[in-house]
Formats: C-alpha cells, structure tokens, sequence
C-alpha cells in the first residue's frame, strides 16, 4: 500500500527536476526547487510507516518485547528537512528580489552577465 | 499604483478575522511549544503557528501598523538569545562531567507533568523561541521589501 | 576537562562566536572583531591540541552525544568520531579559518554592515568543521545546509557589484540540487539498513549491495561531488568565488571545496568501501581527468583575475579526484597531499588578489599592470604561489604532483591497464598550461607597464601581508621537509581510510569490525623516489640569481630611447616617429596567448558555449551527469 507513497515521491522529485531544468522564470525555477524538498520529504515519512503499528509514545513499564510501533526516527529526520526547505524558498526568494531590482527582468534568460 | 492602494485600505472583514484569530495563534502555538515532551508537538511546529500571528496582523492591518507593533531589530536580538540559550544548555552535560547533550536534571517531576523531561524540555522551548522569533523576523523582512519594488538601483563595476 | 569535549567545544565555540556578534556586534566593529578573532584562535587551539593523541598517539575519539552508546550493536545516538583523517582535514578547516579572519579586519574596512559577514563568516566555519568532525550521516547533511547558506549569503555580500546576486542564485540552486540528492540517498540509506551512524553503516555494507543501496550511493556521490565542484557542476563555483570577498574566496577555494572531497572519500573508501571495484575506479579517474582539462583551457582564455584563479581551483580539484580514485595507497596519499597544498598555495594566491583589488581597484587585467614597482612585497609572494601551483622544484606543488604522477604510473603497472598511464600524460599537460597562465597572469598584472591610473598605489597593509608571508612560508617548508609532512599527517590519514577496522570498533565496541568480515591491509610508506630537496633549492636560488644579475645590469629604460617624449621639436629622434609622443608597449593579459586561441578555435567556441551563464543549462548538466553516474554505477557494480 506504501507503494502509491514512493510512487509519488519519486514523481514529484522528476517533476521538480524538470521545473528546474525547463522553465525560464526565475520564480518558477525557485518553486521546482521546492517541490523536490516536498517529494524527498513525502518519501522519509512513508519510509518509517510500518503496517498496523501504533504511535511511538510509551511509559516505561509499557514497553514489552513485542511492542509494535512506527518508526519515529523518520518522523524527525522530516521535521528538520521540512524546515530546510523553507529557509532555502525564502533565500532564493528574497534573491529573486534583489534579481528584479538590478536587471528589471525575471527571464533567466537574460540574467547571464557572467558568462563565458 | 492601483494594487498598492488597494492593500492599505483594509477591509473589515479581514479586520475582524485577524482579530479573532491571533490569540488562538497565539495560546494554541505557545500550548504546542511547551507541552512538546508530553504531546506532538515541540519546538518547530509550535514556532511556526505563533510566527503566523505576524502574518495575520500584516494582513488586518497593513505593513506601518505591523512595523509599529512588532520591532524587527527586536526579533533579530531574541533570536539569537534563543540559540545562545539552547547552546548553553547542551553544554550543562559537559559542566556536570558527561557528555555534551545529556540529560542532567532528569528526576524532576512524574511523567505527565509539564517540567519532567530534565534538560529536555528546556531545550525543546529554547529551540521553539528561536523558530519563533526567526520565522516571524523572516517574514517581517521579506514584507518590507514588498513595499518598494519600484525603486531604481545603481550598480557599479 | 579531557580532550574528547574539545571538537564539540570547537564546533559550538564557532556558532556561539556567529549569535553573539548579533547580540553584541551590531554597532561596534572592534566587539565584532574581538568576538570573531576570540573564536577562530580557540578553534585553532582546541584541534590543535588532539593532534598529539589522535595523529600521533593513534587513537581514534569517539563521542557519543547525550552518552547514548550503541544498545545490542545497534547504534541510536548521534556521534562525533574523530580519526586521523577527519583530523587531518579539521586542521586544514581551523587554519584556513583563522588566517581569514586576520586578513579581513583590514580587507573589509570599507565595508557596510559587517556584523552579517561576521556571522555568515562564523557559521560558515563551524558548519564545515562539524562536517569533517561528524560521524553520522544525517548530522553530516544538516552540516552541508549550513555550509551551503552561508556560502550564498556571502557570494551576495557586496551586492551593489553586478554579478554578485547572480552568482548567489545560480549557487544556490545547483547547491540546493545537491544536497537533495544527498538528503535522499541518506533517507534511502536508512530504509535499508535501519542505522544512520558511518562506522555501522560500514559494517553493515561491506559487500551486500542490493539494487537500494547502490541508488543511494550514486545519489550520494552525486550530490558530494555538487559540493566539491567538479566538471559538470563547476560552473557556479566560477562566478561565485570571483564575486565574492576575497577574504571569503579565500576560505570557499581553501575549505568549502576540501569539504566535497572529504565528503567523496569518506563515502567512497569507509562508508561503502566500495573502491575495489574498478569501474568506480575508472569513473572517478575520468571525471577527475576531464575537471583538471576544462578548468584550466577555461582559465587561459580570461580577462578577470578572480575567475582565472578560480578556474584553476577548479582543474586542482580535478588533481586531487584522480589521486584519490586510483584506489591505492600511494595514489590517496598524493591527493591528501595535493589537496593540503592546493589550500596553501590557492589561498595565498586569492589573497595577494584581494591586495591588489583593494589597492588597485579592478580585478581586470586589461587594466592592471607593472605593479610589482608599486607592490613588491605582494608580488613576491604572488611569484612563490604562481610557483607552487605549476609544480617547480623545490615548492609544494611538485612534491604533491610527483607523487600523483608516480602513483598513476605505479597503477598502470600494477594492474595492466595502459590506460592509467594516460592519466600520467593528462596531468603534466595540464601543469605546463597552469604554468602557462600564471606567467599570463604575472606579466599582465605585475610586471609590463604601470598605467597612469595607478602611479599612486600603495603597498598593502600590514595586517593583510602577515597571513600572506605565513602561507609562503608553510609553502617553501611543505616542499623542502615533504618527508615530515609525509610521516606525521599523510600517513596516518591514508592509514584511516583504508583499514577501517579501527574507526569501527571504537564507536561499536571492540570485536564489531571482525564479527563483519572487516580486515584490516598493510600499507608501504610512500616513498617519493630519488628527488633531493636541497639540491632542488640551491638550483632554484642560482638561476633566480642569475636572471636578477641579467636584468639588473641591461638597460632598464630601453624602452625609452625610442620615443620622443619629452621635446617633440628638437629631439633628434623625432623625424623618425612623425612627432608621435610613445604609447604604452604593455602586452595586455588576454593577448599573451593568442596563438594557442587562434589553434584551438573550435574547442574554445564550443566550450565557452557550453558557459552560457543561464541557470537552466547549469541545471541541465547537472541532472544529466547524475543519470550519467546512477546507469554507470548500475550497470557495473553488481
């Protein structure tokens, strides 16, 4: 059933990499950037999920051997890697920015002063 | 500009929704930051929901008010008290004789309390003022430059 | 306090340096100063002080943050491990730091709001050095963010220069690629084998490789050879550090670079162990030969100081690749060297490029010339850099080329393939073009004419020419005593990367690495073959000897006699010149070559096409050679 998740992930990251690659606005290019953090993400989450387990939230006395939960190692991994994500969108955005005021154009196309 | 007349006038409705929202950003974030060690929750994701209440006063009220209320070189200051704070913290374990991180205060409260987690929770509030007062600075920062994108820039070689 | 806190204390002592600059810093310049001079000396101290139990003793410290050791042989804490290697690169790091640091109180005097570089600068160090320092995965990425962002915010530094901001947006999403192909080969990592520390990984991979694992080491090695700059991806590399600082080009050139490349060699020789298998072999040894061709046929055909000096750190980097992927003992000790060197020498280089943009205030070299009459101290200096970087006798660069060379040859005999010995023949092509261009570089910027524009320039400071003259120093020494360098630092990081029985064991408790099949091989000294230093050095003072007599006693105003200069009537040389007053005879810097442009027209057209400056290509290529690197290492590595 996991296997729609991973699908999906690996999706969003080619689909990321073509925005990338293909698009000529500088704002469009910033948000494939972030859709490959989104697709990497969606695939640590699902990597931790294991089928029929229970949140990892116990007391001392409560866990037995056999105690079956999700892995919350991913869960945190995701955390930090969601919060990675948004600084990088803000920095490549406040540079946009910057872009617009010195060249009065958002077409990479022409920002190419350094070249050859 | 047309547009940019458009946002100072603020519309009521906006008004009033901003004004119904930003305790509950505000009590709702701060309950997730420092419950974090005994609920889901913690430091990031209760930084984030207080720094939103920067977003919907800027939306009530418009950048002059937001600017008056909220001081950005405030912001600035805080958050790296938040960082000094959490880098202290961790460094307790090194003071006590073990290792950098560990959890010294331990046995402090029963489980379920607010203050039972040791050095834990201490850390986990550090980092969700860091976030807090960071996120909000960024987009205080990034609202101001929206205010003056029509300006010319010289360049020189 | 014992020894084993002082690389977390070193880490955390560089970030607190970067938030109490923003507490205290924000108005005063000399708290700024103290603040960051304080923090990049007791770095320094604190690594300093583990050389002796780490290189010298042997020991490899291990540090389990929150005192979390492994549970049943599982490992579920974050840990810092500390080996020969990792100690190795962690003193190249603090010491790059802290000559940056002394240099830029004089450098950016001029600057605005200095408390942003200040913290950009500091957290840009800790960053780095938590990468060499760290042995678990994860923590090694989130070390990769940092380093990456800082590195953005300073290349925008001076943003009222054009270019500045380009070069940090097109920075930032090749970088931003990178690290998320690392982030996800980690996350693929961790699904297969449930543990995010190096040495379990290690343990656990040595010759299982499922189909998983592989795709998490292309993806891996891809996004660390982003960081190291290598061909495909060096294109911002390029614009970046000739729009940065020099202060900070200096420490990108010197230590963000080393960072990809300790960052491959960790992957590549401990954690996967995978450098048995020759098309890895193969593939690291091409990309390596292809960085150190591109970047340096790039770099003859500039104009601008900066990005010729960049272009070869690029093609240096290329070096140091090669060595490291001939996978053997002698060919990774050549690289560690090389790459030790190339911070000393590219560093020094930068710097004395930093004086004269701040003296001269241009970085073009159409524009720049004859100052070695106005800045003498710089340029020598520049000479004993432009020196070290071609591989003379008796500096540094020879000695870590000779070995590079040697061990190339020494594989092709060893293993059969003729086509290692090619190897041989690509890297002595490539230095000769390195030589090639710094005599460009020095006539066109130091000796020739000095324009009008610049009669009144003034030698550099004091406190910028102190880091300069200890870089020039430790090059001289790092070539005369290579036999020194070669016992106390070289061979006990190569020692550390191929027997990994160590490393294992101190962080898993002893008996982990054999109950894992890890063994360990004996490794020869690296010997350097018959070169004697000394003769090499009273060779070298006799001929520069000679050639000060020759130019001493010719005429030093011949090209005066010429024209008529002063009095165009009665000069009684003035028929022959029409009255014309004498022009400039300087040789501008992108003329000294033409002949070799002209010959390689075609090459040149395509390559300086293929720079086409829009971020879209760079992307391109990018996502090109990572399919490239995943169907090779798919293909081969069964």
């Amino acid at each position: 059933m996991m296997i729609v998740n991973y699908v999906a992930s690996v999706f969003l990251v080619v689909l990321g990499l073509y925005t990338i690659v293909t698009k000529k606005n500088i704002i469009k290019i910033v948000i494939g950037t972030g859709i490959v953090d989104y697709g990497i993400n969606l695939f640590i989450v699902s990597i931790g999920f294991n089928d029929g387990g229970t949140a990892p939230i116990f007391k001392m006395s409560e866990i037995l051997s056999g105690a079956y939960f999700v892995d919350p190692v991913p869960q945190a991994l995701t955390l930090t890697s969601i919060v990675i994500g948004a600084c990088v969108d803000a920095m490549a955005l406040s540079l946009c920015i910057k872009l617009y005021k010195q060249y009065k154009t958002v077409n990479a196309d022409e920002i190419r002063r350094l070249h050859g | 500009m047309k547009l940019k007349e458009g946002i100072r006038e603020k519309n009521v409705v906006v008004k009033c929704g901003a004004d119904t929202f930003l305790p509950f950003a505000l009590v709702f974030g701060l309950c997730v930051i420092l419950l974090g060690t005994i609920s889901p929750g913690g430091g990031f994701q209760g930084g984030v929901i207080v720094a939103s209440a920067c977003l919907l006063v800027y939306l009530g009220y418009g950048y002059d008010t937001t600017s008056k209320a909220i001081k950005i070189s405030v912001l600035e200051v805080n958050e790296s008290l938040g960082a000094i704070l959490y880098v202290l913290l961790a460094c307790c374990g090194i003071v006590f004789g073990v290792r950098f991180c560990e959890n010294v205060f331990y046995n402090c409260g029963n489980i379920g309390d607010l203050i039972s987690a040791g050095t834990i929770t201490f850390m986990s509030f550090s980092v969700g003022y860091k976030v807090l007062t960071g996120i909000g600075f960024l987009l205080l920062l990034l609202l101001s430059l929206l205010g003056n994108t029509d300006e010319e820039e010289e360049m020189e070689e | 306090m014992s020894y084993i806190h002082f690389p977390v204390l070193a880490v955390m002592l560089l970030f607190m340096g970067a938030f109490l600059t923003v507490v205290f810093g924000r108005h005063n310049q000399g708290v700024r100063v103290g603040i960051c001079t304080v923090t990049s000396v007791g770095a320094f101290a604190l690594i300093a002080a583990l050389i002796k139990p780490v290189m010298l003793g042997g020991e490899v410290i291990s540090y389990w943050m929150g005192n979390w050791s492994p549970v049943e042989g599982y490992a579920i804490g974050i840990g810092y491990e500390v080996d020969q290697l990792g100690l190795f690169f962690a003193l190249l790091v603090v010491a790059t730091v802290l000559l940056s640091a002394i240099y830029s109180i004089k450098y950016m005097e001029n600057d605005s709001s200095l408390d942003f570089y200040y913290v950009l600068f500091q957290m840009l160090a800790g960053g780095v050095l938590g990468l060499v320092l760290t042995g678990d995965v994860f923590n090694m990425f989130i070390m990769i963010e940092i380093m990456t962002f800082s590195a953005v915010g300073l290349t925008a530094f001076r943003n009222h220069k054009w270019g500045a901001v380009e070069a940090a947006f097109k920075y930032l999403i090749i970088g931003s690629i990178g690290s998320s192909m690392v982030l996800f080969g980690v996350a693929i990592l961790y699904a297969q084998c449930h543990t995010l520390n190096m040495a379990q990984l290690s343990s656990i991979l040595s010759g299982n490789n499922s189909p998983a694992t592989i795709m998490a080491f292309a993806l891996m090695f891809t996004g660390l050879a982003v960081k190291a700059f290598i061909v495909p991806f060096h294109a911002p590399a390029a614009d970046s550090y000739a729009a940065a600082p020099t202060s900070i080009s200096m420490v990108f050139s010197g230590m963000v670079n080393k960072a990809g490349v300790y960052g491959m060699i960790r992957l590549v020789y401990i954690i996967f162990r995978a450098m048995d298998s020759s098309a890895l072999q193969m593939l690291m040894v091409v990309f390596g030969c292809v960085t150190m061709f591109v970047g340096v046929t790039m770099a003859l055909a500039q104009h601008d100081f900066k990005r010729l000096l960049a272009f070869h750190s690029i093609s240096q980097i290329g070096y140091v690749i090669t060595a490291a992927g001939l996978g053997t003992a002698l060919g990774l000790t050549g690289g560690l060297f090389h790459a030790m060197n190339h911070t000393l020498f590219k560093g020094l280089l930068f710097l004395c490029a930093g004086a004269v943009l701040k003296q001269a205030g241009t970085t073009n070299l159409d524009q720049l010339g004859g100052l070695s009459k106005r800045m003498p101290k710089t340029t020598i200096c520049f000479l004993v850099g432009a020196f070290s970087i071609s591989g003379l006798p008796p500096f540094n660069g020879f000695a870590s080329k000779w070995l590079i060379y040697q061990a190339a040859f020494a594989k092709a005999v060893e293993s059969g393939k003729i086509i290692y010995a090619f190897v041989t023949v690509i890297a002595v092509i490539v230095s000769v073009m390195t030589l090639a261009s710094f005599i460009k570089v020095t006539q066109a910027a130091f000796f020739g004419q000095l324009p009008a524009r610049l009669n009144d320039v003034q030698e550099a400071p004091t406190l910028m020419l102190v880091p300069m003259w200890i870089m020039s120093i430790l090059c001289v020494l790092s070539g005369i005593f290579y036999n020194v360098v070669d016992k106390y630092l070289l061979a006990p990081a190569t020692d550390a990367a191929i027997n990994v029985t160590n490393y294992i064991d101190t962080m898993m408790g002893g008996g982990y690495a054999a109950a894992a099949g890890v063994r360990n091989i004996a490794i020869a000294p690296a010997e350097f073959s018959y070169w004697n230093p000394i003769l090499w050095l009273v060779l070298f003072i006799v001929v520069l000897a000679a050639a000060f007599i020759v130019m001493i006693t010719g005429k030093s105003d011949r090209g005066e006699i010429l024209c008529a200069e002063t009095d165009v009537e009665d000069g009684k040389y003035a028929t022959f010149f029409s009255g014309e007053h004498s022009l400039p005879s300087h040789v501008a810097g992108s003329d000294l070559f033409w002949g070799f442009k002209k010959d390689w027209k075609k090459y040149f057209h395509v390559i300086e096409g293929l720079h086409s400056g829009i971020v879209s290509d760079y992307a391109l290529w990018a996502v090109a050679a990572s399919a490239v690197i995943v169907i090779v290492m798919f293909g081969f590595m069964r």
